[in-house]
């Protein structure tokens, strides 16, 4: 018997930042099934494509500052994966890899890598490209036409209006309720699976990987202001629900801002930063140039969140003594 | 929202043999002998006296028990509960004890009542089933139950002064010598230690002679060769030792045989708040440890550092591994002025 000697605690509770990345890595591989099921390897390829550059960038990035760590951490996977269900499938396959390596190099490892970022990454690469090439993320084809695509290069498909687009120029979408339920309709990859997304969600409350009061907030400030001034003439429930299932507002109100690392600490906090997210993210549909606000709104509730935090402090005493 | 953390308990299979005795090294020296005290007449001084002679020590924090008592009396302090449950997960050293000898431990409380002029002593158990287990053993004792969260000591503390009760907590086995003393006259000289952790083969409670080597301890549970780790005192909390010559004493509760080393890759904290609501004393770990790696902390905004009792339930919890009880304590240096960050 050689005794090493080795600090406490020697217990270690099952839940550790790998498991709670390994569930958001089953979640979002779940919204992948059905675009699978329906078009074959593309959504792979893609989904496949976006996490390799992201993972190459990591290590780029490590070998060029000369620092070491583990190459697998999960959280990259996560966000190599996030990016290419924010843009539509029949993009190139070199804009959710620059989405992706941009996410990396700029908004995650200068800052010092997962758990220092102040901005979420692949919220950062996705309005990086939606910037830049406006035009091809903003084109989504007509899942109700036939359409198909090769794993690797350009498919055969029609383009049609997405609801969030149809929105912003002042019409109501015409789109039966279970199709919109069932994603049968132009948006982007995972974004448009609401069934699925609400499954995911319950699946990370349920493992603790998130937070439900940040989604819930964001959600009801979302679906307050949609009722209270809708964009279209309708009745306040019916503008909900076009506005809650268009676009990515719920792909990020369950994947997006429940990320803990840029999310305040504290309760109060956190039911402000999702309420402040929502409220921004409508803002942003209602004077914003593209159809889509989400990433946006949530960079700007990113920046706001210490502020917050620190909000929360000074309202429980918990601020030091003035200099 | 409930404070602590849940942890799976491991303590059925050193509970399920009962307490071995383990035989006494012959270099210690054989414990003293004194006259017992006639229990109906015994009064405050007598029983106090009895506790100072047989050299009692309480195990819930090694101070003795003639001071704890006399310290209750000059607190005035109504309920004196007498801790037969164990927070760590994997030791079950009192809850042996309470279910061997629950009438024995019930009157050497009612003597530390006697002595410390409280008014009512109660037994608290880990649960319901253990009360039922021995309650036909010691009727007329009260029993009250320790909640299923770690540090489950610290928040019976919590809940009870909650209640605006003043309660002092006095250790099961020191309870079980106060009566051995006072009854047949014995020294303390015995304490109940349980040996586990998964580098041990047999799982069990030994009574053990204190000042016996931890070794010998550990070698009644027959540890495995590739054991690289002994732990002494408790497995959330405790301390690894790589010398095993050093003795059993009374605050010894348990001693692990550890196959590996606990393996962590620490990472950057990511904010999740569960120290926070595992910790019973209202610090804010995260806080404490964003302030202490900031190189200027700021004393304002280190709350209730010095209210730490050292459960390290934030440790356990931490998703990234941090040490954040470790944190805390050099916050709590810091404080004082006694360190820098």
């Amino acid at each position: 018997m050689t005794l090493t000697n080795a600090a406490p605690p020697y217990v270690k509770s099952e839940f550790t930042v790998s498991s709670m990345m390994h569930s958001m890595l089953a979640a979002l591989l779940a919204l992948l099934v059905i675009p699978v099921a329906h078009y074959g390897l593309r959504p792979l390829v893609a989904a496949g494509a976006s996490v390799l550059t992201a993972l190459l960038c990591r290590i780029l990035f490590r070998l060029f500052r000369g620092k070491g760590g583990s190459v697998s951490e999960a959280s990259v996977l996560v966000t190599g994966l996030m990016v290419p269900m924010l843009l539509p499938l029949n993009t190139p396959l070199w804009l959710p890899c620059t989405a992706s390596a941009f996410a990396v190099l700029v908004a995650l490892e200068p800052f010092g890598g997962f758990g220092r970022n102040p901005f979420n990454p692949a919220a950062a690469g996705v309005a990086f490209v939606s910037l830049c090439w406006p035009k091809r993320v903003f084109s989504y084809f007509d899942p109700s036409q036939p359409a198909s695509f090769p794993a690797f290069g350009a498919g055969v498909f029609h383009v049609a209006q997405s609801p969030a687009e149809i929105l912003k120029q002042g019409f109501k979408p015409e789109i039966l309720p279970l199709d919109m339920l069932w994603g049968n309709f132009p948006g982007p990859l995972g974004s448009t699976l609401i069934l699925v997304i609400g499954a995911c969600g319950l699946l990370l409350f349920l493992t603790g990987a998130g937070k439900a009061e940040t989604t819930l907030c964001f959600l009801g400030a979302a679906a307050l202001i949609a009722a209270a001034f809708p964009r279209i003439l309708c009745s306040p429930l019916t503008s909900v629900k076009y506005e809650i299932m268009s676009g990515s507002l719920l792909f990020c109100s369950v994947f997006m801002v429940t990320d803990p690392v840029t999310s305040p600490r504290t309760f109060p906090g956190r039911c402000l930063y999702g309420a402040f997210a929502g409220a921004m993210t409508m803002a942003f549909r209602w004077f914003g140039a593209y159809e889509q606000g989400a990433c946006f709104a949530l960079l700007v509730a990113n920046a706001a969140a210490p502020v917050i935090d620190s909000a929360v402090f000074r309202l429980r005493g918990w601020e030091g003594a003035a200099a | 929202m409930p404070c602590g953390i849940k942890l799976e308990p491991a303590k059925e299979l050193s509970l399920k043999q009962p307490i071995a005795t383990l035989p006494a090294p012959k270099t210690l020296p054989v414990p003293k002998m004194f006259a017992p005290l006639r229990r109906k007449k015994a009064g405050t001084a007598a029983i106090l006296n009895a506790a100072r002679t047989a050299g009692i020590v309480d195990e819930l924090d090694g101070k003795p028990l003639e001071e704890k008592l006399m310290w209750f009396a000059a607190a005035e302090t109504r309920v004196l509960i007498a801790v037969c449950f164990d927070e760590d997960p994997m030791t079950s050293a009192e809850q042996a004890v309470l279910r061997e000898s629950a009438s024995r431990i019930a009157a050497g409380l009612e003597l530390a009542v006697r002595a410390c002029g409280a008014s009512v002593g109660k037994i608290a158990a880990a649960n319901q089933k253990e009360v039922q287990r021995v309650q036909k053993d010691c009727s007329g004792t009260m029993f009250l139950t320790a909640g299923g969260r770690y540090p489950a000591l610290v928040l019976l503390r919590r809940a009870l002064s909650e209640t605006g009760r003043k309660a002092g907590f006095l250790g099961g086995q020191a309870c079980l010598a106060l009566s051995d003393a006072a009854d047949r006259g014995l020294a303390q000289s015995e304490t109940v230690v349980t040996v586990a952790g998964d580098g041990a083969r047999r799982w069990k409670n030994c009574r053990a002679r204190l000042g016996t080597p931890i070794g010998e301890v550990l070698s009644a549970g027959e540890p495995l060769p590739e054991t690289a780790l002994a732990v002494v005192g408790a497995s959330v909390n405790g301390r690894s030792v790589t010398d095993l010559s050093g003795p059993v004493t009374a605050t010894t509760r348990c001693v692990l045989a550890m196959k590996r080393p606990p393996r962590r890759t620490v990472l950057p904290c990511i904010g999740c708040g569960r120290c926070q609501r595992a910790c019973p004393r209202g610090i804010l770990p995260w806080m404490i440890l964003q302030q202490m790696e900031s190189g200027s902390p700021d004393p304002f905004r280190l709350f209730n550092v010095e209210r730490c009792v050292r459960c390290e339930a934030c440790s356990v919890v931490c998703p990234s591994q941090i040490n954040l009880a470790a944190a805390v304590a050099r916050a709590e240096k810091f404080k004082e002025g006694k360190c820098n960050p």
